[in-house]
């Protein structure tokens, strides 16, 4: 059983196709790294499988379910999280409450009682437990938009994870971080990672996909040049190329 | 403290004027509860408000009048058609944000005027309604159930912003494509909110027309809408409390200028403005950064 297939995938905007024919399977349990050039795709391939966009023609399985014509929203439900490559935190809430709201499609509450009064504690230890893991506890009752953008990164991550995913896709997680910073969410990605979550990253950052990935993916121009282990990756001419441009390749 | 002063009001200010005027801020108080529901805590900029106002105004008084039905029944009638015409227009709308949504709520507040005036068959158009009583006695006891059952709503609204369904509304309000990564069907929980404000201005349109007497369209004009929005925003959108506030002040601060004569809309205008340039965050949040400033 795969966990998440995508056969011959395919999206234009205005006559640009963006992703074409991409096919790819992501193993259960696995780091998955998607990279490429500025340019390939990557990001729309990702708001393809996450739901933001729906391809102009492909399939999309996850654990055997049809992804296809599933908005964003309902993806989510069948175990399917993500991040964003520009930062969308709810800024003017607390970090407690940006983390809470993400723990909304396990909300139980009938709609009735949330007009009584309620001392509701469900999900507070357990945000309060993701702050920590993203080194946040402290800040818990500040803004959103009061923390740095290496912070507001890492508890973009806590929020997703309040949806207890099954795939989790972060959309360049280390864009803008320092080399302290990129070593505390590599860290984090491995633990993800052994919490049997399945992690999805698109990434420029070579340090963190060569050394977490145990599969590499990559694009460019919209296709599919290469995939396989990091070490195959560096050392195959086709990604040399597409990174440096053909003329140092040659 | 505040219930007190509340039920001390009718007391303080005597005269038959003053209390008409303590019924209208309840009244104002509910109006500006229920736009906040769905401009501070939704962020949907919703300009129709005035016409579920009218709705529940007019449903109720033509089922009294001309129908028979007793009060407390035309009321819930009423409540119900307002929150189904706001759950319709949702339907629509929800697909809209910003400016889009002001813009439709807005032409559907032109067309319920304007249905309100030419549907004499039913409205009386402009000719009006007479002779409208009011559920309770007199305009003390009218006050103190308006301010009663807008109490009840502050409370239940309250209970809700900081419920679960609280944090997803807000979630919406901020981002709503972080939302939706989050699993959050924002056009339920969008049309959920503006239905039930919907249903809240109904309600407060109830009241209306028996502390009136009469009823006629123009009570519903579109700047009806931009009154509540001033609450709204005068006194802190997004807050429970800063919408009752705002109320309380723009119903007042008017007749205390009709000393002004002429100028009274004026100084009104100018205080808006001024407001809203000094206190972008309204009236508790400028109260909430002093008391922060003044803290040792």
């Amino acid at each position: 059983m795969t966990f998440l297939r995508a056969e011959k995938l395919n999206k234009s905007f205005g006559g640009v196709a963006a992703v074409q024919n991409v096919s790819l399977q992501v193993p259960q349990g696995a780091i998955f790294a998607l990279i490429g050039p500025n340019g390939a795709g990557k990001s729309t391939l990702l708001n393809l499988l996450s739901g933001i966009y729906q391809p102009d023609s492909g399939s999309l399985l996850f654990n055997q379910a049809n992804l296809i014509g599933l908005r964003a929203h309902e993806r989510v439900r069948l175990g399917i999280a993500r991040t964003f490559q520009k930062i969308r935190l709810f800024k003017q809430l607390t970090l407690l409450e940006n983390v809470l709201a993400g723990f909304h499609i396990h909300q139980d509450v009938p709609l009735w009682k949330c007009f009584l009064p309620s001392s509701s504690t469900r999900f507070r230890a357990e945000a309060l437990e993701l702050l920590s893991f993203v080194g946040l506890t402290s800040r818990a009752n500040d803004r959103a938009g009061a923390l740095s953008y290496g912070q507001q990164r890492m508890l973009e991550i806590a929020r997703a994870l309040a949806t207890r995913p099954k795939l989790f896709m972060l959309d360049e997680p280390a864009a803008g971080l320092n080399a302290a910073e990129v070593d505390f969410l590599l860290k984090r990605l491995e633990n993800i990672n052994k919490r049997s979550i399945t992690v999805l990253v698109v990434e420029h950052n070579m340090d963190l996909v060569m050394n977490v990935a145990q599969r590499v993916f990559v694009m460019d121009h919209g296709v599919p040049i290469f995939e396989g282990t990091p070490r195959e990756v560096q050392a195959n001419p086709r990604v040399i190329e597409a990174y440096l441009g053909g003329a140092i390749a040659a | 403290m505040s219930l007190l002063l509340v039920a001390a009001a009718p007391w303080l200010l005597t005269t038959g004027y003053w209390r008409g005027i303590l019924v209208l801020c309840a009244m104002n108080v509910l109006l500006a509860l229920s736009l906040n529901l769905v401009m501070g805590y939704t962020g949907q900029l919703n300009l129709g408000q005035s016409a579920f106002f009218g709705i529940g105004a007019y449903v109720s008084t033509i089922l009294i009048k001309s129908h028979g039905w007793n009060f407390w029944l035309a009321a819930l009638a009423a409540i119900l058609a307002s929150g189904f015409v706001g759950l319709a227009l949702a339907a629509f709308a929800t697909r809209l944000k910003g400016h889009y949504l002001a813009i439709a709520s807005l032409g559907f507040a032109v067309i319920t005027y304007q249905v309100l005036i030419n549907w004499e068959s039913v409205t009386q158009g402009v000719r009006g309604i007479y002779g409208i009583l009011p559920p309770v006695p007199n305009t003390v006891a009218l006050f103190y159930l308006v301010a009663g059952i807008a109490a009840a709503v502050y409370l239940l609204l309250d209970n809700l912003v900081r419920s679960p369904v609280g944090d997803t509304l807000r979630a919406i309000r901020e981002d709503e494509i972080s939302a939706a990564s989050l699993g959050v069907n924002a056009a339920i929980w969008k049309a959920f909110a503006f239905g039930l404000g919907a249903a809240i201005a109904g309600l407060a349109g109830v009241f209306y027309p028996g502390f009136v007497g009469t009823l006629v369209p123009d009570a519903f004009g579109i700047i009806e809408s931009f009154t509540m929005m001033a609450m709204v925003i005068v006194g802190g959108m997004g807050t429970m409390i800063g919408p009752v506030i705002g109320a309380v002040v723009l119903t007042f601060l008017p007749e205390l200028l009709r000393g002004f004569g002429e100028l009274r809309l004026m100084i009104y205008g100018l205080a808006l403005t001024l407001v809203v340039l000094f206190m972008p965050g309204g009236i508790v949040q400028a109260w909430m950064s002093v008391r922060h400033k003044t803290r040792p």
